[in-house]
């Protein structure tokens, strides 16, 4: 795809770059702390709550909220809408980050992580375990998006660079273009099969997860809502980019993905409804976690689909943000529901709640997010000025 | 020799139409040929005085000795990763019952379905072994765990998962495991699941006023190696009410579905590649190079 991306080239060193420094920073320290005495020292998990705020949040969040990656790329590459070309860049990077930075909390979360490579290796293999799938498919899907952004990288280095990087640039790239498009098939069949597989985690949960969460098609809830979310990640993340490095906004690129929204959203928001009804949970929702259900949907999918409805948003960046937002925080509320709140602690054990050194290990992870989206896009071709 | 084999079985017994998440029932017969021949443990809490021999025995094994100024009082209310079994009291009037937990060595496991190393494994001989050298200690066990059994280390910077892995090494010797060694008063019978099961039945049968009418761990999530006799209703002791499915038949057959020797993934690819060169020919508009 031809599109006129330019390293940005702006200052780095503003206020908020160097808070998120800062949460580096205080984070690496705990990191150091927890590689040292242990994941109890700095975290509230235990034997009644074994995947916390990590697993939840760094983890399933962000490998939902990096579909913007795959959803992108198909929109482009599959369905050759080609006008929405500018946004894949910024897409990839996020998606890229986003697993990176999933890859690291995970790192960081299993107690054995010095042969946390075992997956791969093939006597250990076990086709059983969504587990394993889920591992497979992150560390092949991570390697994609950095062949994705291969080029990205290459379309710097001829120009500017004159060593070394620009003869394997100007080799490279003619290469890569030729075959690019197989690796992004693959990136889109390996997303769909890891984002429905991190549903199929919990069904073996299935004394374990509150009714109205667990049902036989969590895979593909879950793969659904992880499509449903990926344009309005990108609304949130071109919007935001555009603020940071002062360039036009995309607004009527963004409006464009919003209109697919809908029809995802409307898909899922039937197939919750029809799962409450035909297993007979409907008495279930008169209760707190009935409410929490229904918040959840409400922010996730009843709420969007009334603001995308009201024509008066397509003309409005503000408003367009405010949708996603809306379904972004749905989103992340269903994770938390279904690997935390509506997941049964332990008897003997009371509720969880993510302490301060988990809290900071997950502020890290996300000033990571950031400061590197910015250092990348301020370094490489990535963004469109206008 | 590990059962795996029967998931390759299963396989083949699955139809593409779980692709889309029905919850197709699948035999998971089997691999169960031999479970009435494996290792089984039975547990008649009428019969336990609560003098946690047992206990103490296990955590001297294991080698987490309760001897020592810091250790004596050890005297926790849950599994934990120091003790991989519990005697636990259920008291409620004048109705009182011990129980013993440990791992319950299910015939179909939960915690052997979610490992994703195959870390943990169901032996022909029926324990549930767990090894640390391909554990990479992601904690799913627990998670997938109906009974709440395996626990983990998290005070220590190389941590394992921590069970009941009925005294593997004993049980190679021709000994029994070293809680049902100890037991004073025969509360903890060892033998074959068949030997167990007869055991269980007759005594009910001997005693019917005495007993609550059901051997826990008969059907219990597919049947356990470890089986329960009780006086006071089952889920007073903690030993919740499971349907006879095995945990991991619905997650492991929508798994297979999805990925049937591989038929769907391909399939996808293929389908959105011809996708791809239908549309970029129909869509010249677009930035296609």
């Amino acid at each position: 795809m031809k599109v006129n991306a330019e390293p940005m080239n702006t200052n780095l060193w503003t206020r908020w770059f160097k808070v998120g420094v800062f949460f580096i920073a205080v984070g690496a320290v705990v990191m150091i702390y927890r590689f040292i005495f242990g994941i109890g020292a700095v975290s509230n998990l235990s034997d009644g709550s074994p995947w916390g705020l990590w697993i939840a949040f760094d983890v399933v969040i962000g490998i939902a909220l990096a579909a913007g990656g795959f959803t992108t790329a198909a929109l482009v590459y599959i369905f050759n809408k080609g006008k929405y070309s500018p946004l894949v860049r910024p897409a990839v990077l996020t998606a890229m980050l986003g697993y990176g930075l999933a890859g690291f909390s995970i790192v960081l979360d299993v107690g054995r992580w010095w042969q946390v490579y075992n997956p791969v290796l093939p006597g250990n293999w076990q086709g059983n375990s969504a587990m394993f799938e889920v591992a497979i498919c992150v560390m092949l899907y991570l390697s994609i998006l950095i062949i994705e952004f291969i080029p990205v990288a290459t379309e710097r280095w001829k120009k500017n660079d004159k060593g070394f990087l620009k003869k394997i640039s100007v080799f490279i790239e003619p290469l890569l273009n030729k075959i690019i498009l197989l690796f992004i098939i693959l990136g889109v069949v390996v997303s769909t099969l890891h984002q429905s597989s991190l549903g199929s985690l919990m069904l073996l949960a299935k004394y374990k997860l509150h009714p109205l969460w667990f049902t036989p098609w969590l895979p593909l809830m879950f793969l659904i809502s992880a499509i449903a979310v990926g344009f309005p990640v990108v609304v949130v993340e071109s919007t935001i980019s555009s603020r940071t490095f002062k360039t036009k906004p995309e607004n009527h690129l963004l409006k464009g993905l919003l209109k697919f929204t809908p029809w995802v959203l409307g898909l899922y928001l039937i197939l919750r409804i029809w799962d409450v009804i035909y297993y007979g949970k409907i008495s279930m929702l008169l209760s707190t976690m009935g409410l929490l259900y229904v918040v959840e949907l409400s922010l996730f999918a009843i709420i969007p689909l009334i603001l995308l409805n009201l024509k008066s948003y397509k003309d409005n960046p503000g408003k367009m943000m405010n949708i996603s937002m809306f379904i972004i925080a749905g989103l992340m509320l269903n994770r938390l529901n279904t690997y935390l709140i509506a997941f049964k602690t332990r008897p003997g054990w009371g509720a969880y709640f993510p302490s301060i050194g988990e809290i900071l290990i997950s502020t890290m992870l996300i000033s990571i997010l950031f400061v590197g989206y910015k250092v990348l896009a301020n370094y490489f071709p990535v963004l469109t000025k206008d | 020799m590990s059962i795996n084999r029967r998931n390759f079985l299963k396989i083949s017994a699955i139809t593409a139409g779980t692709l889309i998440g029905s919850s197709k029932k699948v035999s998971a017969s089997e691999g169960k040929d031999n479970f009435s021949q494996t290792y089984s443990m039975l547990n008649d809490s009428t019969k336990c005085i609560g003098c946690r021999a047992c206990q103490s025995a296990c955590k001297d094994y294991r080698g987490f000795s309760t001897t020592g100024e810091d250790k004596k009082y050890d005297m926790p209310l849950e599994l934990n990763a120091k003790n991989h079994t519990l005697i636990k009291l259920y008291k409620e009037g004048d109705e009182s019952s011990f129980v013993k937990r440990q791992c319950m060595h299910c015939n179909d496991p939960a915690c052997v379905s979610a490992c994703p190393v195959s870390a943990l494994i169901k032996q022909e001989n029926g324990v549930v072994t767990y090894d640390k050298d391909k554990c990479i200690g992601c904690r799913y066990c627990m998670i997938a765990c109906p009974f709440d059994v395996p626990t983990f280390e998290y005070d220590k910077a190389f941590p394992e998962i921590m069970k009941c892995d009925f005294c593997k090494e004993l049980l190679a010797e021709g000994k029994t495991t070293e809680c049902a060694r100890v037991c004073p008063t025969g509360a903890i019978a060892f033998g074959t699941r068949d030997e167990m099961l007869k055991e269980a039945k007759r005594r009910i049968e001997a005693d019917p006023d005495k007993y609550v009418n059901h051997v826990y761990g008969e059907k219990e999530a597919g049947g356990t190696s470890v089986l329960y006799l009780s006086s006071v209703p089952f889920e007073k002791l903690g030993l919740q009410t499971f349907d006879s499915e095995p945990v991991p038949d619905m997650a492991e057959s929508i798994q297979h579905g999805i990925f049937k020797y591989f038929v769907p993934p391909v399939a996808l690819y293929g389908a959105l590649g011809i996708y791809s060169l239908i549309s970029k020919k129909k869509d010249s508009t677009g930035g296609g190079e």
